[in-house]
């Protein structure tokens, strides 16, 4: 049974596109990743997911279940951060941690306990008057501290310092080992890099493609950085399988996809200082869907 | 309960607010009564002499020189007053999570809308009752400390009953604006212009004898201070126009809150 399973999900706002026919699996214990870029219809799916919003067509399930009719249900295993996170003034954080902890069956004050230390947070503190990075810190810690089976992570790291940031990604690589599937949405790819085993590449309310994270990177290009001693004439380096030349004074870079004896021919005739060839990063592979 | 309680906690500061309000509004109304019971008859031949006056200040057909009597004055504002305490606390309740964006916390926990309207309805009927209780204890001491005659509590009794009908009305169309609306900014805005627009019809109904029947369309008719005092007994009609609009509005924020997509 997948734990997230859409099916032509659509949505449409009015008639503004929200997204179109989403067709999405996540198995059990998938850190699965979601990117795009802003407006492409990643928190309209997520949305979708916690029923805060209602497809106009196609459906979608999680643990078996639709989530339109057993919304409810399913969300006492769903843990849940929302890119912003807004919480209700006059409360301190203890009060809207144990508020939040009352949503669920069972006892969650050794959980609370143990994240609110992990996340190095004062619950005596009122909300209004914390820093946003310390808000999202409440947001991480009300999303977790029931033990749900499904996280589902919306722009998570806004706000949190890199040192917060690699304790919150070890607590959910934690969580994962424990089996837990992890739904991360994102338009930083290198978060999405560092976590996911998979990824789905939305743009313009569409898929565009799911791929494993460990194919995408290694999809058959090659980034190439050349140091020259002296400047080479333009127009060396146009030719087919080539893209994104880039030539600055004695340095030259650019992405080949095709085979390699024809670039690395061509690099032998000329007087280098320095060649790295590398694995192209997943901004650049990003870049390449959405051209 | 826990929603609901959270609510009750939240609202504590203004339910005292308007508590307080509410006695001093008794307080101070009655305070003028001692002038007007010292003036004896001559206020209510005033009053006779100006019929337009008073429709307006809804002092046809009783007795100003009695404690009940300008009690009754009074009524109508504290019936305006706690009418527009319900209205707001109906939009508001609902509308605030979205407004306050509260809404993707509360909606992403184990909840159904229905619960959550439920909930809330709970706990600002509390509120009303509350309110209503406080303005019973402080209209029945104040009116007590000036009235002669005989005792007013059951007829004052009888007033909170009707406003409590009022309130439910109101608290009613501010949950309906709210749970419909899907723009969370205009549910209260919308609640308390139908409100005053009631309490305007009403007005214009007590100095124009044209087209009585419009009475139904304002619950400040429902249950007039005049009538209840002459008659001593609510009109059952009333009650059952009463609880029709309440259902009305109710089932319509129950429906819609659970269809419609949040606005975030």
């Amino acid at each position: 049974m997948k734990v997230i399973e859409t099916n032509k999900l659509t949505k449409y706002y009015g008639k503004a596109r929200g997204i179109i026919d989403v067709d999405l699996g996540i198995e059990k214990g998938e850190l699965f990743g979601f990117i795009g870029p802003n407006g492409a219809g990643k928190s309209t799916t997520i949305r979708i997911l916690l029923s805060l919003i209602y497809p106009t067509s196609g459906s979608a399930k999680i643990l078996g279940k639709d989530v339109v009719e057993f919304g409810a249900e399913i969300k006492q295993d769903i843990g849940y951060l929302p890119s912003e996170v807004f919480y209700y003034d006059n409360m301190k954080v203890k009060d809207l941690l144990n508020y939040s902890a009352s949503f669920y069956k069972k006892d969650c004050s050794k959980r609370i306990q143990e994240l609110v230390e992990i996340m190095d947070l004062d619950t005596s503190k009122r909300i209004d008057d914390l820093s946003y990075g310390n808000k999202k810190k409440v947001g991480i810690v009300q999303g977790l501290l029931h033990n749900p089976k499904l996280i589902i992570l919306d722009e998570p790291t806004g706000g949190l310092d890199p040192l917060m940031q690699q304790k919150f990604f070890n607590l959910l690589k934690e969580e994962n080992n424990k089996g837990v599937t992890i739904l991360l949405s994102s338009h930083i790819l290198s978060e999405v890099q560092r976590l996911c085993d998979r990824v789905a590449i939305i743009k313009e309310g569409r898929i565009v493609n799911v791929e494993k994270m460990s194919d995408l990177a290694k999809s058959n290009y090659s980034r190439f950085k050349l140091e020259l001693r002296n400047p080479i004439e333009e127009g060396l380096f146009t030719l087919d399988g080539v893209s994104g030349l880039k030539i600055e004074n004695n340095s030259v870079s650019f992405m080949f996809k095709g085979d390699i004896n024809t670039v690395t021919k061509i690099i032998a005739s000329i007087d280098l200082l320095t060649l790295w060839v590398e694995e192209p990063d997943l901004e650049d592979i990003f870049l390449h869907y959405y051209e | 309960m826990n929603i609901v309680l959270r609510e009750l906690k939240a609202h504590m500061k203004s339910l005292i607010a308007w508590s307080v309000g509410m006695f001093f509004l008794v307080l101070l109304g009655m305070v003028k009564y001692s002038g007007f019971a010292a003036s004896g008859q001559s206020a209510n031949d005033l009053f006779k002499g100006l019929p337009t006056l008073a429709a307006l200040f809804g002092v046809q057909s009783v007795d100003l020189t009695t404690a009940i009597g300008f009690y009754s004055v009074l009524f109508l504002y504290i019936l305006v007053m706690t009418s527009i305490h319900a209205s707001l606390l109906g939009a508001e309740i609902i509308s605030k999570e979205e407004q306050d964006k509260t809404a993707e916390f509360l909606f992403a926990k184990p909840v159904t809308r229905k619960h959550v309207v439920t909930s809330k309805l709970l706990a600002s009927f509390i509120n009303i009752l509350i309110l209503n209780l406080a303005t019973l204890v402080s209209s029945v001491t104040v009116v007590a400390a000036y009235n002669k005659g005989e005792s007013a509590t059951s007829t004052i009794l009888l007033l909170m009953v009707g406003m409590f009908f009022v309130q439910l009305i109101f608290l009613s169309i501010g949950m309906a604006a709210a749970a419909i609306s899907k723009k969370p900014k205009l549910a209260a805005p919308a609640a308390t212009s139908l409100l005053l627009a009631t309490f305007f019809l009403s007005l214009w109904l007590d100095i124009t004898s044209k087209l009585p029947d419009l009475k139904y369309l304002t619950p400040f008719k429902y249950f007039e201070a005049k009538t209840i005092i002459n008659n001593a007994t609510l009109n059952p009609l009333y009650i059952i126009i009463s609880l029709g609009i309440i259902a009305v509005m109710l089932i319509a924020a129950y429906f819609r809150y659970s269809s419609r997509d949040l606005s975030i």
